[in-house]
């Protein structure tokens, strides 16, 4: 029921994506950054998933503050002329990789024990 | 709050909302028409000038609608004085013969390109034979005017008095703005006589059969000739 929620929210947002005007060059950089960000919660929200601590409230305001710090950053940083959201993009996309690796360890150790089960059953 | 409908519902809505900036994101950067380069300064310069022409474009429109809301209001402030409304018209005629407003009407259509099928390996001539030059335009545009014609644009660049056409290097540039090929000509005037530019001993005849580009020309019942978009200023002639 999940995955097809998710599934049928990609198709539709890609639809209405599609059919949308595009914006302005300028705020093309906060889009952006707050893609990243959206991004980041979602695979945070997957590794909390498999740790059994998912919380519906923590991710969503997860998946929103973040956009939204980010986007005031860029802001901030387009006005102080220092590029800050390189900042929230190095941490955005570092704890992508360390939650993908949770993820990747949690399901390689899954299939391994698969594997080992399978070798003792046949060797009983 | 824990309810599977519910979470289904809200993971569904911000999937929506991700691909939605994704393929916004995607679209707006495919617009601009630009790859993004490895090159970190690069990029720099290119945002900037990208910033840069979104900025004119929009100060562009602004100056529009400035324009036509200050021709509405000469409309309306001389609409009961037949002596205002007048000098009213006289601005409209010289503003139309200076090429400051947008024209349509009947016409020519001509459309020169360099010759791309000969290839330059096999041809033993100068290979400047087989391009357009910037003087070919030129007298193009001349033999044009000594049709008659009334208004004339090159890829949408207005031909004005104070219009120049200089070759740039690979490009052609008029009132200051590049162009390349095809270049199209348009011109408005008496399209029987203008279709006599096509004729043999004329120019565009030589470009076609002694030089080999492609020339098309053609008449067209409804041009639209854009407004001249510079600045003309006289700081040294003076009128008595």
């Amino acid at each position: 029921m999940i995955i097809i929620a998710i599934l049928i929210g990609c198709i539709v947002g890609a639809i209405i994506g599609i059919n949308a005007p595009i914006i302005p060059y300028t705020y093309s950089t906060f889009l952006a950054i707050a893609v990243v960000a959206a991004l980041d919660s979602v695979f945070g929200g997957i590794t909390s998933v498999l740790k059994k601590n998912f919380d519906l409230t923590i991710f969503i305001s997860g998946f929103f503050c973040n956009s939204i710090l980010s986007i005031a950053l860029t802001y901030l940083g387009q006005k102080l002329n220092l590029d800050i959201y390189l900042a929230a993009l190095v941490v955005f996309v570092g704890r992508m990789f360390t939650n993908l690796t949770i993820i990747r360890r949690h399901y390689i150790e899954k299939w391994m024990t698969k594997k080992q089960e399978n070798v003792e059953n046949v060797q009983e | 709050m824990n309810n599977k409908k519910v979470i289904s519902f809200i993971l569904g809505l911000m999937c929506v909302l991700l691909t939605y900036g994704i393929v916004v994101q995607v679209k707006t950067i495919n617009s601009t028409g630009t790859t993004t380069s490895t090159n970190a300064k690069a990029n720099e310069l290119k945002d900037a000038v990208l910033k840069a022409k979104e900025k004119y474009d929009n100060l562009y429109r602004e100056l529009e609608q400035a324009e036509k809301n200050l021709e509405e209001e000469r409309a309306n402030a001389t609409q009961n004085n037949s002596e205002l409304s007048e000098l009213e018209n006289s601005i409209k005629e010289a503003n139309k013969a200076l090429g400051l407003t947008e024209v349509t009407g009947k016409g020519i259509e001509i459309v020169l390109d360099d010759n791309n099928k000969i290839p330059l390996n096999s041809w033993a001539l100068d290979p400047n034979i087989l391009i357009v030059h910037d003087t070919d335009i030129m007298t193009v545009v001349n033999e044009l005017k000594n049709s008659g014609a009334e208004a004339i644009s090159i890829n949408d660049q207005r031909i004005v008095t104070t219009s120049a056409i200089e070759c740039d290097g690979n490009v052609i540039k008029i009132n200051g703005v590049k162009i390349g090929a095809p270049f199209e000509i348009k011109a408005i005037g008496l399209q029987e006589v203008l279709i006599n530019v096509n004729k043999v001993g004329g120019y565009l005849n030589y470009l076609k059969e002694d030089r080999f580009l492609e020339v098309s020309i053609n008449k067209v019942d409804e041009i639209k000739i854009p407004k001249y978009t510079g600045v003309m200023k006289f700081e040294y002639a003076e009128s008595k």
